[in-house]
Parts: C-alpha cells; sequence; structure tokens
C-alpha cells in the first residue's frame, strides 16, 4: 500500500516537472526563434513573416530530439529508485 | 520589516540545514559488539523519529526495537576531525518510502551485525541517517553497514556530493525557468492589461496620467 501511495505521488510530481520544463524549454526556444527573425530582419534577409517563421520553427523543434529527451524526468528517478532499493536491500 | 524578513529568512535556512543533516546519510567506522533486541512503547515524541515496524507488519501499540552496539572512531564537524573511540547504538528500522531509503531487510542487517560480534578487529563502515538524542532515547537508523580494513579507514560522502550538486544545479534551473515564465508570461499579460485600462480612459485622465509621470 504504502509502495502504490509512494508510485502515484511520485507520479504526480513527476507530471508537474515534467509539464514546467516543457513548457520552459518550449518558450526559450520561441523567444530565441524571434530574436532570430529580428536579425534576419535588420539584415534585410527575412523571407517570410515574423509569426509564420516562429510557428515554423516551433514545429521543427517539436519533431527534434529536444522535447523527447524531457522525457528522462521520467526515466531518471525511476532508474535512481530501482538502483536504490537493489544496493540498500 | 527587511529584519523580520532578513530572520524568517534564517530560520527556514536551519530548518532545512537540520533536516538534511538529519535525513542525509553519513558514514561511521566502527565495531560491533552487540545487538539487542527489545519491546518498547512509544511516545508522541519518540514516534517522529522512529520510523515503522518491519515492512508488511502492523503497527501496534508495543513493537520490538532492534539496536546494533558498537564501538565507533569519534568524528567532529561532519567526519574531517576525528579522535578517541567511544561507544554508540544505532537502532536497526525497516524505511520505507521515507526517509527514501527503502530498506527492508532489517532483519538481515541484524543478522549481518549479530555474524560481526567478537570479531575484535573487523572494522566496518556502518552507513546510517538520524541522531542519537540521548535524553529521549532515540537512535540513529542504521542502513548497510560494510567492512573495511581497519579503523584509519576514511569514508567519503559520495552520494551527499552528488546530492547538493544536484540541487544547486536544481535551484537555478528553478530560477531560470520562474524568470522566463515572468518575462514572457506574467509581464506581457499585465502590460497588455494597463494597455487595454488606458484606452478606457478619458483625455482627461490621460493628460492627468501625463503630469502624473512627471
Amino acid at each position: 500500500m504504502q509502495f502504490v501511495r509512494f508510485a502515484v505521488f511520485g507520479l504526480v510530481i513527476l507530471t508537474v516537472i515534467y509539464w514546467a520544463v516543457s513548457a520552459y524549454s518550449r518558450s526559450v526556444r520561441r523567444e530565441k526563434l524571434e530574436e532570430w527573425w529580428d536579425e534576419l530582419d535588420a539584415e534585410g534577409r527575412a523571407e517570410t513573416d515574423r509569426e509564420s517563421y516562429v510557428e515554423d520553427g516551433m514545429s521543427a523543434y517539436d519533431k527534434s530530439i529536444r522535447p523527447k529527451l524531457i522525457l528522462l524526468v521520467y526515466v531518471i528517478p525511476i532508474i535512481a529508485v530501482s538502483v536504490l532499493i537493489y544496493v540498500i536491500n | 520589516m527587511r529584519n523580520v524578513r532578513r530572520s524568517i529568512r534564517i530560520l527556514l535556512l536551519v530548518i532545512a540545514g537540520l533536516y538534511l543533516h538529519y535525513t542525509l546519510p553519513h558514514h561511521d567506522v566502527a565495531r560491533v559488539t552487540g545487538v539487542s533486541d527489545r519491546l518498547e512503547r512509544l511516545s508522541g515524541i519518540q514516534r517522529l523519529f522512529y520510523n515503522q515496524v518491519d515492512m508488511g507488519a502492523e503497527e501496534g501499540d508495543m513493537r520490538d526495537l532492534r539496536l546494533i552496539n558498537t564501538e565507533r572512531v569519534k568524528t567532529y564537524l561532519f567526519g574531517l576531525l576525528r579522535s578517541g573511540k567511544g561507544v554508540m547504538v544505532y537502532r536497526n528500522e525497516d524505511t520505507g518510502v521515507y526517509p527514501p531509503y527503502f530498506k527492508f531487510d532489517s532483519s538481515d542487517l541484524e543478522a549481518e551485525a549479530a555474524a560481526l560480534i567478537g570479531k575484535e578487529d573487523q572494522w566496518v563502515v556502518i552507513t546510517h541517517y538520524g541522531w542519537r538524542i540521548r535524553w529521549m532515547s532515540i537512535y540513529p537508523n542504521a542502513v548497510s553497514i560494510s567492512p573495511v580494513e581497519g579503523p584509519e579507514y576514511r569514508p567519503f560522502p559520495w552520494f551527499n556530493l552528488f546530492f547538493f550538486a544536484f540541487l544547486i544545479v536544481g535551484f537555478f534551473m528553478a530560477r531560470a525557468m520562474w524568470r522566463q515564465f515572468v518575462e514572457r508570461t506574467v509581464d506581457p499579460a499585465v502590460e497588455s492589461f494597463e494597455d487595454s485600462y488606458d484606452e478606457g480612459k478619458s483625455r482627461f485622465q490621460k493628460w492627468l496620467d501625463g503630469w502624473r509621470r512627471k
């Protein structure tokens, strides 16, 4: 029973962390894309308008490996707890 | 006001520090001299420190308390200084999931400790957490026992090193995330609210605002 409670509670916390980290990562990426577009625009090389440049960049980000790496938020603690249980007992 | 805030901050830091000192693992170099089992009825204040009966068993009015008697090398300042020898008694209890040591093998640990009784020159490292509070009969909880060459052996707190590194990284990560959230989400929302508020004002009010700003 103790373990079930621990697992449920742990998963809730990890989900909050996962959600926060992915929101942060997306936000940083969006900010960078906006800055890149501003640079391109200052050099007069901007081919598309700002909004579609950023949206294209975001969909490329969604397809890349970076958002999947955030799943490590779940993987690492589970491995750590398993190793701990094995080592201690 | 600033003093009040500062005192609260210091108090919170002290509580966090004490909590970590209680919960994080420490290593003692010791020699097992005996194990004992006794029936106890824990008081309310003792229950704060004691953990639980063996995993799977039911908590009752009375319970067994397993103890490991040792002679250990005395240490000071988080193990930096060491001098002399003294006795130390550890309790041997299952932790379950909190504090997260996931220890369910108290009986095995008792057997390991019992096997060391009488071996005069077999020194071991006892990993434990908790404090010895004599006037309340509180004992640190032994988590594991592993043999070492002799009393000169100096254990290195690898786990604590990584733990604090992780804590610092986590702190800066959380701070960066919070700042990004404020910069990209809170501030624009406040600005757009202020803009829409300004639009609703009459020309006279705007003129007044202009004077106020100067």
